[in-house]
């Protein structure tokens, strides 16, 4: 069955046209690329990696748009700051789907991560979108940045909304699909919540986590994964430092959840295309993590028939981490 | 029909007392933020805060979540 919206992979030229077209679209590819399209109704965020038809791709000129479809009754673009992040899900439409962008490295990413679930309408408002980020061999030379398409302004610090309107009869939903599983291991409590992780309970007893790690020979490309009444939220690991004794995390841990390390994933390409594969519905818009790309070696490998950009985070209502989200605009 | 606000299935829902089953990863979030922040903050007024929160997204959704919607009455 086919998706409602148009989203695909297309060249600098075939996405000037939609824009000048009339089409509102949600755009992910690299700045250069970004910064060469005219002023109309889109947000983007700066990625180069893609899943494409033929497979795992990394690109400077090609950009992954998506089509708001013509059924929406309105697209309204917001610039977010730190200042008026608390009003991104209050301030989407009574029934709409918001797509969101925020830049990687930013306070404004960690306030999101941190304290989303508690913004007012948060969950009643459905959110979907991801972090953007730069070339691998790039970080701490580029910073990833977000465009408003509609003013033409570009943010390093802030992030972009596109709330979208939809009618009564079609309804937005956000799928999260984590390949990883938390098994029967060794169940984690945090006391704090936070990107760093230092001290926690394991099975009841209190254990620095960085020493456990070592102790244990656990392989950090594999997620913590925390369970959210069976929901799969993965915290991706960034660096496990031997001196300091701190965990650093690219999401943050929080208590009252039950986490546990990721069981190995042997071939990441078959176990995604296997979860995607499983529902035939191509999904309106979609989006995978960077670390599964990389982790996975997922360049040149099709998995399944999900296509979207490959991102330094992925949003569905929250920030989630070496996850698949799915967002689809259903019936109603 | 959903149960009306003031139903004790609420408070066993916000609480973790009575477990919700789902498939769907809004729900699952709902309901384990809920668990969440009464762990940390079991008062009356948060459960209140709480129950409500939860009794609108059911009524904004009842229709989308019919399985889970089936274990609140």
């Amino acid at each position: 069955m086919l998706a409602t919206t148009h989203s695909r992979l297309q060249s600098i030229e075939e996405v000037e046209a939609a824009i000048t077209g009339g089409k509102t679209l949600f755009l992910a590819g690299s700045r250069e690329a970004l910064s060469q399209l005219p002023r109309g109704s889109w947000v983007g965020g700066t990625i180069c990696y893609f899943m494409t038809e033929e497979g795992g791709l990394v690109s400077d000129d090609k950009i992954f748009s998506t089509e708001v479809p013509e059924f929406a009754l309105e697209a309204k673009a917001v610039n977010y700051g730190l200042g008026n992040l608390s009003y991104l899900y209050s301030d989407a439409p009574e029934n709409g789907i918001t797509f969101l962008i925020i830049p990687a490295a930013t306070r404004l990413l960690k306030v999101f991560a941190e304290q989303a679930p508690s913004f007012d309408g948060f969950l009643m408002h459905p959110v979907v979108g991801w972090v953007s980020g730069v070339r691998m061999d790039r970080i701490g030379k580029e910073m990833p940045a977000v465009f408003n398409g509609q003013t033409g302004e570009v943010f390093e610090n802030k992030a972009v909304a596109l709330h979208v309107a939809l009618p009564a009869n079609k309804q937005a939903e956000l799928e999260i699909v984590s390949i990883f599983k938390g098994g029967d291991g060794d169940v984690i409590h945090f006391k704090d919540e936070g990107f760093q992780a230092v001290g926690c309970t394991i099975n009841g007893k209190p254990v620095n986590l960085a020493d456990y790690i070592v102790a244990k020979g656990i392989n950090t490309e594999f997620p913590l994964v925390g369970d959210y009444c069976g929901c799969p939220v993965n915290v991706s690991i960034q660096n496990v430092d031997p001196v300091t004794h701190c965990v650093e995390l690219y999401a943050p841990v929080f208590p009252g959840v039950d986490y546990r390390f990721a069981e190995p994933v042997e071939d990441y390409a078959k176990a995604f295309a296997e979860v995607a594969d499983a529902d035939q519905t191509e999904p309106d818009f979609a989006c995978n993590c960077v670390l599964n790309f990389i982790h996975g070696k997922l360049e040149g490998k099709k998995t399944g028939n999900v296509t979207g950009p490959i991102t330094f985070g992925e949003i569905a209502h929250q920030l989630l981490n070496q996850t698949l989200v799915r967002m689809y605009l259903r019936d109603v | 029909m959903l149960p009306d606000v003031n139903q004790p299935v609420w408070k066993n829902v916000v609480s973790g007392e009575k477990a919700l089953r789902s498939s769907k990863a809004t729900v699952n979030l709902l309901v384990q933020g809920s668990k969440m922040s009464y762990g940390r903050d079991p008062s009356l007024a948060n459960v209140q805060q709480l129950i409500v929160k939860m009794h609108s997204f059911f009524t904004r959704y009842e229709s989308s979540f019919p399985e889970e919607v089936s274990q609140l009455i």
